[in-house]
C-alpha cells in the first residue's frame, strides 16, 4: 500500500481492466451512465417485487392522490401506486429493447459482412447480394422510422412480440451500414491477403477472420440503440400500439396520465417521464463513453 | 448543363424506388392476421356477401394481380375507403396533410434559424458558459421523450399559467376557420387579413411548435458545430488566417464550406420531424396526419394506414431528391 508519489507503474502491470478503471475515472459521464445502466438492469430483474403495491390492480380508496408519504409518486386515475409502477416497468422495457437490439446486431453484423467483404469488387453471385443487401436497407430507411414502427406493430397488433419484431427489423439497417464500413477497411488489410494464401475460402476468411476484427464500432453502437429502442417502445405503447395497458411500462403511464395533466395533476406522467428520460440519456452516456474507450485515438 | 442531366437522372431513378416502396407498402397487409375482406362485411355477413367483398378487393386473384391492381388504384391516386371515416383515403389525408405541413414546416424553419447560429457560435468560441449550457442541453434533448415534454409544457403554460390554449387542435373552438387557400391556418388568415383566425391559430401553434423544436433541434445544432468546427480547423482557414484576412472573412469562408453538411442534416431533420409529428400531434388533437396515422392503427382501418406510410415514404424521398439539388447550389465543385 505504500504507494509513494512519483511511483511508476509501468505498462505491463496495466491490464485492460485496470485500462478501463482509470478511464472511466476521468469520464464523470461515463460512470453516470454506467451506473444508470446498472441500475435499469436491477430493476428490470427485481423492480416488480420491490414496489409494496400491486403494479396491474386497482387499490380501493381515493384517486389521484397527490405524492405523499405512503405513495411518493403519488396514485393514478385508477389508484393504483405510481412508484411501484415505475420502478416495476424496467422489466417489460428494457426485455423489448435488449431482446430486439440483440436480434438488430446480430442480424446487421452477418449481413454487413457479407455486404461488405463481397461488396464493390466481388465477383458471381455474392457481388448481387451485397447489392441486394445494400438497396433492401436502403429501401427500409426510406420510410420515418416511428410512421413504419407504427405501421408493423399495426398491422400486426400490440404485444411486447410484435414491438420486438419492428424494432429489430427496422435497427438492422443501422448495425449493418456500420458493420459493413468497417468491413471495406478491414478487407484490405495483409492479414486477409495472408489468409488467403494460407488456402483458406472468401467464406472462412469473411467470418473467421475479418468479422472478429469488425465488430468494435457495432458493439459501440449497441448502448445508445438500446436507449432509442426504449423511447420508441414507449412511444408505440403511449398511442396505444406498443404494450397492451394494465403491464406498467412507462408510455403508457405517461398515457394514462396524460388527461390528468390538463386539469392539474402532475405525478401522473412527470415521474414516468423523468424515469424514461434518466434511462435513455444514461444508455447514450455509456454508448459514447464506450465509443471513446474503443477508439484508441480518443481514449487519452 | 451537368445540372439537368443529373437531375433527370435522379427523377428518373424516382419510379424505382417507389416501385419498391409500393411493393412493400401492399405486403405490409398480409402481416395482418386473417385478411381485410371481414373488416368490411362484418361478422354477421352472409357468404354471398363476403365473396362478393372479396371480389371488390381482388382477393380471389393470385397475389401478382392483386398488386399489379393496387399499382394501378394508386398510380391513379386510389389509396381506397377508410374503415372510419367511410370517405376515400386520398380525401382524408388531403384533409389533414396541411396541418402537419404546418407543424413541420415551422419546426424545421426555426430549427434552422435557432440551431444554425448557436451551433456555429459554439464553435467559433470553443468555450464557456453557453458552450456548456449547450452542451448539456443537447444531450438532454435527446433523451427526452416529444410526447411527455408536450405533456409538462401543457402543464405549465396552459393549466398553471394560463397562457396558451389547451390541447384541442389548431384553432379556438369559438374562432371561424379561415377560408381554405394552403390548409395551413396561419398562412391563409395572413391572406385573408382574418386577424382573429390569426392571433388563435398562432396561439395553437406554440406549444406543439416549441416542442418539436426543443426536441429534435439539437440535430441541426451538433451538426453545425461539428461541421463549422471541423472547416475552421482546416488548412484553407488556417491559410487565411496566415494571410493575414479578418477573422469575419475566415468565418465566412468556413461556413460556406460547412453548408453541406447542415443542408443534408436539415433533410434527415424534416425526415425525423415526420415520425415526431405523430407523436405531438396526438398529444394536441391536431387532426393532422399523424394523428389520422395513429387513429387508422387503433382502429385496424388498414387502407389508411396503407396510404399513410406510402404517403410518408414518397415525401421522405422528396426531401432527400431536394436535399441533393441544394449541394449544387452551395457547392460549386460538383457543377
Amino acid at each position: 500500500m505504500a504507494t509513494t508519489p512519483g511511483s511508476v507503474i509501468t505498462i505491463a502491470e496495466v491490464g485492460a481492466f485496470d485500462e478501463f478503471v482509470r478511464f472511466a475515472r476521468r469520464r464523470p459521464s461515463f460512470m453516470v451512465g454506467m451506473t444508470i445502466v446498472a441500475i435499469s438492469l436491477f430493476l428490470a430483474l427485481f423492480g416488480p417485487y420491490i414496489g409494496t403495491y400491486p403494479t396491474e390492480t386497482a387499490l380501493p380508496g381515493d384517486t389521484l392522490q397527490p405524492p405523499s408519504w405512503n405513495h411518493p409518486f403519488g396514485t393514478d386515475v385508477s389508484n393504483m401506486d405510481i412508484f411501484s409502477r415505475v420502478i416495476a416497468a424496467p422489466r417489460i422495457d428494457l426485455t423489448i429493447a435488449l431482446v430486439s437490439t440483440a436480434i438488430a446486431f446480430i442480424g446487421g453484423v452477418l449481413l454487413g459482412v457479407i455486404s461488405g467483404y463481397f461488396g464493390g469488387g466481388g465477383k458471381g453471385i455474392a457481388r448481387y447480394v451485397s447489392e441486394g443487401i445494400m438497396r433492401g436497407s436502403d429501401i427500409i430507411q426510406a420510410f420515418p422510422v416511428f410512421i413504419f414502427a407504427l405501421a408493423l406493430v399495426g398491422f400486426r397488433g400490440p404485444g411486447a412480440e410484435n414491438v420486438i419484431a419492428a424494432l429489430a427489423f427496422l435497427n438492422i439497417p443501422y448495425f449493418l451500414r456500420i458493420t459493413r464500413s468497417a468491413v471495406l477497411q478491414i478487407r484490405e488489410r495483409p492479414f486477409v491477403e495472408a489468409a488467403r494464401c494460407a488456402g483458406n475460402s472468401e467464406w472462412r476468411i469473411a467470418f473467421v477472420h475479418v468479422l472478429p476484427n469488425a465488430l468494435t464500432p457495432p458493439l459501440a453502437n449497441i448502448s445508445p440503440t438500446i436507449g432509442f429502442s426504449i423511447l420508441l417502445t414507449s412511444g408505440l405503447s403511449f398511442v396505444g400500439a406498443g404494450v397492451p395497458v394494465p403491464t406498467p411500462e412507462w408510455g403508457s403511464m405517461i398515457a394514462i396520465g396524460a388527461p390528468n395533466m390538463m386539469t392539474g395533476q402532475w405525478w401522473t406522467a412527470l415521474f414516468p417521464g423523468i424515469a424514461l428520460g434518466v434511462t435513455i440519456l444514461g444508455y447514450g452516456l455509456m454508448g459514447a463513453g464506450l465509443n471513446d474507450f474503443l477508439d484508441p485515438t480518443k481514449k487519452r | 448543363m451537368r445540372l439537368v442531366k443529373y437531375t433527370s437522372r435522379r427523377l428518373l431513378l424516382l419510379p424505382v424506388q417507389l416501385l419498391v416502396v409500393s411493393l412493400i407498402v401492399f405486403f405490409l397487409v398480409r402481416l395482418m392476421p386473417g385478411e381485410p375482406t371481414f373488416l368490411y362485411t362484418g361478422p354477421f355477413a352472409t357468404m354471398e356477401r363476403v365473396a362478393e367483398v372479396r371480389r371488390q378487393l381482388s382477393l380471389d386473384q393470385p397475389i401478382y394481380v392483386q398488386y399489379a391492381k393496387y399499382i394501378e388504384r394508386v398510380v391513379q391516386g386510389d389509396f381506397g375507403l377508410s374503415l372510419r371515416t367511410s370517405q376515400p383515403v386520398m380525401t382524408d389525408i388531403r384533409q389533414r396533410l396541411p396541418a402537419t405541413m404546418e407543424l413541420i414546416l415551422l419546426a424545421v424553419i426555426f430549427s434552422v434559424l435557432i440551431g444554425v447560429p448557436l451551433g456555429v457560435y459554439t464553435a467559433i468560441r470553443n468555450t464557456g458558459v453557453i458552450n456548456r449550457i449547450v452542451f448539456l442541453y443537447g444531450m438532454m434533448a435527446g433523451a427526452l421523450p416529444d410526447f411527455w415534454f408536450a405533456l409538462i409544457a401543457i402543464f405549465v403554460f396552459f393549466y398553471t399559467f394560463e397562457l396558451l390554449p389547451g390541447p384541442i387542435g389548431r384553432i379556438g373552438l369559438m374562432v371561424s376557420v379561415p377560408e381554405t387557400i394552403t390548409g395551413m391556418y396561419f398562412i391563409d388568415s395572413i391572406l385573408t387579413g382574418n386577424l382573429e383566425a390569426l392571433t388563435s391559430s398562432v396561439a395553437h401553434l406554440v406549444l406543439p411548435v416549441v416542442t418539436l423544436v426543443f426536441i429534435y433541434m439539437p440535430l441541426v445544432l451538433k451538426n453545425a458545430q461539428s461541421a463549422m468546427g471541423d472547416m475552421l480547423g482546416s488548412d484553407f482557414v488556417t491559410f487565411a488566417r496566415a494571410s493575414g484576412l479578418s477573422r469575419l472573412m475566415q468565418w465566412r469562408y468556413a461556413l460556406r464550406n460547412a453548408m453541406p453538411p447542415i443542408i443534408t442534416v436539415t433533410g434527415i431533420l424534416t425526415w425525423f420531424l415526420l415520425g415526431g409529428a405523430v407523436l405531438v400531434e396526438t398529444v394536441f388533437a391536431w387532426g393532422g396526419l399523424g394523428q389520422y396515422a395513429v387513429q387508422s392503427v387503433v382502429n385496424a382501418d388498414y387502407a389508411a394506414l396503407q396510404g399513410v406510410v406510402l404517403l410518408s415514404a414518397v415525401f421522405t424521398m422528396i426531401v432527400f431528391l431536394l436535399v441533393d439539388l441544394a449541394y449544387f447550389v452551395v457547392d460549386p465543385r460538383i457543377k
